[in-house]
């Protein structure tokens, strides 16, 4: 009870340090007759200093069960009493991004509960992931058929998550490729991919203790046009014959067209994209499709590491919340169209 | 390390952190950063690697011709195209026109005509006016690609005794002015590429179509039916299917569902023949002829499936996807994903 109340203590100072704060963007701070930067300056120190102090008593003190359950109490505390005493001061907030805010904290704060409780050494299940599998034994047949293995990024830049994931994916295919002594080609769209995809296949030939098989030049630019894009590659695919394709990015009508080629030359096929229109293209033409979610937890079921297994059981977690506070959603949405509560949930997520 | 590792994270956890507050928080310096500045410095570093990307690829074209490697004439194709390109875009604008002024009224029709007839204008009627409304000469409205051809014209014209002046569009508007050069190139081999490509598409639909549809376990087969029903659907024809036609596959459905379960074929071959002839009666003694109900035609069951079963499905699909990008997201602020800088 007390260790509780000390971060709630604790999290009352941020919240009175945050209302300070937005004193000072807002409202003319001439508290103490000193200037704004002084002002910033000294409220960011003791902002940090709150705050790591408050990290550090619930990481290391507290029990793991009750460890999260604190870390959010704290925050819907905070939340709380910012809301209602933020009525009398200008909010920080934009209008209406207050909820949005919430459920991103929210969905924060658990997936970091889950990460540290992996870390503690928490064993946690992934189910198997036929795609992700294939990737060695697709590797492994084209080392076998003495031919290469295109890898193709998705056509967008680097702002986009799929194509992180991408790369990221792409790193676990350049280490099996260095290990089976295999050959890599990786066509891109964009150059800045390029450039990342490069040090990507750099460092796993590296790490996979061969740096003498790469050279830059596995990873090329084509063309930043989607349909010469798609032309360059099938004309990689039909005068190369790769007897492995992986398809993992961001994708869009392209996708179809790269499929449907590479099944044409016999090549066995792994896509992964977080497009849902392409997904069932996808699943159509290629061996193996990682569908949806399962494309962005290639990272941590293939490094194994605890911090990012745990990061995938917190999205589990949030996406039974996401669940409840659906079903929620339509009990209390009929109850008020009902009459018999007056509270419409649904303006809650601004209709 | 330390330039190699460290610096790139903090930037990434800096700009990411920045940039998800940025949402959030109401505050001009980091809005403006957030929505225009962050936006335009990726520009800016997009566009000086189109550098290094095009060096890339004409390094590596040129390496194939130089080496007579398989294949060769292909990269020779490019690299032309590419030159051809950089040409169009950079040294040569080809794109000029000309402008007439002090033109006599009696002349306006015979220039109306000389130019219509010579550059096949589109709505001549409307040129007389122009040319009398327009004080600091008139525009012809036509872009040359080349000087000598737009000197032709200009010969014909000088007939009139009107004064005319030959100019080029400005470097920049020349990409986008229809006649000019570049304008040829996009829209008479760039875009007819781009649509053969896109084109192929219909023919790739149809073999995935082929091999999804494919009847080899229960899931297989119910893809086949809903892409029939949504297909027939979406076309006249499926309008004019009638009810007892869709009665029958309904009956013909259900008794090839419930068929693993009943052994005796008798049996089936009852319950079917039983089913369609109970449905047929009933449809005709509640004169389903003249106003059939709605789940038995075509287009409003295709307008079922896809805005009930498709769109669940479809909204579960994204609704992962969210999360994982969500949770991708946060691994890369918080430092912990870091696969992307190669460890």
């Amino acid at each position: 009870m007390k260790k509780n109340f000390k971060i709630i203590s604790l999290s009352i100072l941020i919240l009175i340090q945050l209302i300070l704060f937005q004193y000072l963007l807002r409202v003319e701070p001439s508290i103490l007759g000193w200037e704004i930067t002084n002002l910033y300056f000294v409220i960011i120190i003791t902002f940090s200093l709150t705050l790591s102090a408050l990290l550090k008593m619930i990481s290391k003190q507290y029990p793991k069960h009750i460890l999260g359950v604190n870390f959010i109490i704290a925050f819907i505390v905070i939340l709380l009493i910012y809301r209602t005493i933020g009525i009398y001061v200008i909010s920080i907030f934009n209008e209406g991004t207050t909820f949005k805010f919430s459920v991103v904290a929210l969905v924060s704060m658990t997936l970091y509960y889950y990460i540290q409780k992996a870390k503690s050494g928490e064993e946690i299940y992934l189910r198997p992931i036929a795609g992700l599998k294939a990737i060695e034994e697709a590797v492994g047949r084209a080392t076998e058929m003495g031919k290469s293995v295109l890898f193709v990024p998705g056509i967008s830049d680097l702002d986009q998550v799929e194509t992180v994931s991408g790369l990221i994916l792409l790193g676990h295919v350049a280490e099996t490729t260095a290990k089976y002594e295999a050959g890599l080609n990786v066509p891109v769209s964009k150059a800045i991919v390029m450039e990342a995809a490069r040090e990507t296949c750099r460092e796993s030939y590296l790490r996979a203790g061969r740096p003498d098989l790469y050279y830059d030049d596995m990873v090329h630019y084509l063309t930043d046009d989607q349909f010469a894009y798609a032309a360059g590659v099938n004309g990689i695919m039909v005068r190369e014959k790769p007897a492995a394709c992986f398809y993992l990015g961001k994708f869009y009508a392209e996708s179809l067209i790269l499929a449907e080629t590479g099944n044409s030359i016999g090549a066995i096929q792994i896509a992964g994209t977080g497009s849902p229109s392409q997904i069932p293209f996808f699943v159509t033409a290629c061996d193996y499709t990682l569908i949806g979610e399962e494309f962005f937890t290639a990272s941590a079921y293939l490094s194994k590491k605890p911090e990012l297994l745990g990061s995938i059981k917190g999205q589990d977690i949030v996406k039974g919340l996401i669940m409840i506070t659906m079903v929620l959603t339509v009990i209390l949405h009929g109850f008020f169209q009902a009459g018999w509560i007056e509270f419409d949930i649904v303006t809650l997520f601004g209709h | 390390m330390f330039l190699k590792r460290h610096i790139p994270i903090f930037i990434v956890i800096g700009v990411g952190l920045l940039t998800l507050f940025g949402h959030f928080i109401n505050h001009k310096g980091i809005q403006d950063f957030v929505e225009k500045d962050a936006l335009q410095w990726f520009e800016i570093i997009a566009s000086f690697a189109i550098f290094l990307g095009s060096l890339n690829m004409l390094k590596l074209q040129m390496l194939k011709i130089i080496r007579k490697q398989k294949n060769w004439p292909y990269s020779a194709l490019a690299v032309l195209g590419f030159a051809f390109a950089i040409f169009a875009g950079f040294f040569y604008r080809g794109a000029n026109y000309i402008v007439i002024s002090d033109i006599n009224e009696s002349n306006i029709i015979p220039i109306t005509e000389i130019l219509t007839e010579e550059l096949q204008l589109k709505k001549p009627e409307s040129i007389p006016d122009k040319i009398r409304a327009s004080e600091d000469g008139y525009e012809i409205p036509k872009i040359f690609m080349t000087q000598s051809g737009a000197e032709i014209i200009m010969e014909k014209l000088e007939i009139f005794d009107v004064n005319m002046e030959l100019k080029s569009k400005k470097w920049g508007a020349h990409l986008t002015e229809r006649g000019s050069l570049f304008s040829w190139m996009f829209f008479n081999i760039f875009n007819p590429l781009s649509s053969t490509m896109f084109a192929l598409l219909a023919f790739f639909v149809a073999s995935a179509s082929y091999r999804a549809f494919r009847i080899r376990n229960f899931e297989a087969t119910l893809l086949l039916v809903a892409g029939i029903i949504l297909m027939l659907g979406r076309v006249p024809i499926g309008e004019l299917i009638p009810w007892w036609v869709v009665a029958i596959l309904i009956v013909f459905g259900l008794g090839a569902i419930s068929a693993p379960w009943i052994k005796n074929r008798k049996m089936v071959f009852s319950l079917i023949t039983g089913g369609i002839v109970l449905f047929l009666g009933v449809g005709f003694a509640m004169g389903w002829n003249q106003t059939p109900p709605q789940i038995l035609l075509i287009p409003v069951i295709q307008d079922w499936i896809f805005d009930y079963p498709t769109t669940a499905g479809s909204r579960a699909l994204m609704i992962g996807i969210a999360l994982g990008i969500v949770a991708t997201s946060f691994r890369i602020i918080v430092g912990i994903e870091r696969s992307f800088l190669g460890e």
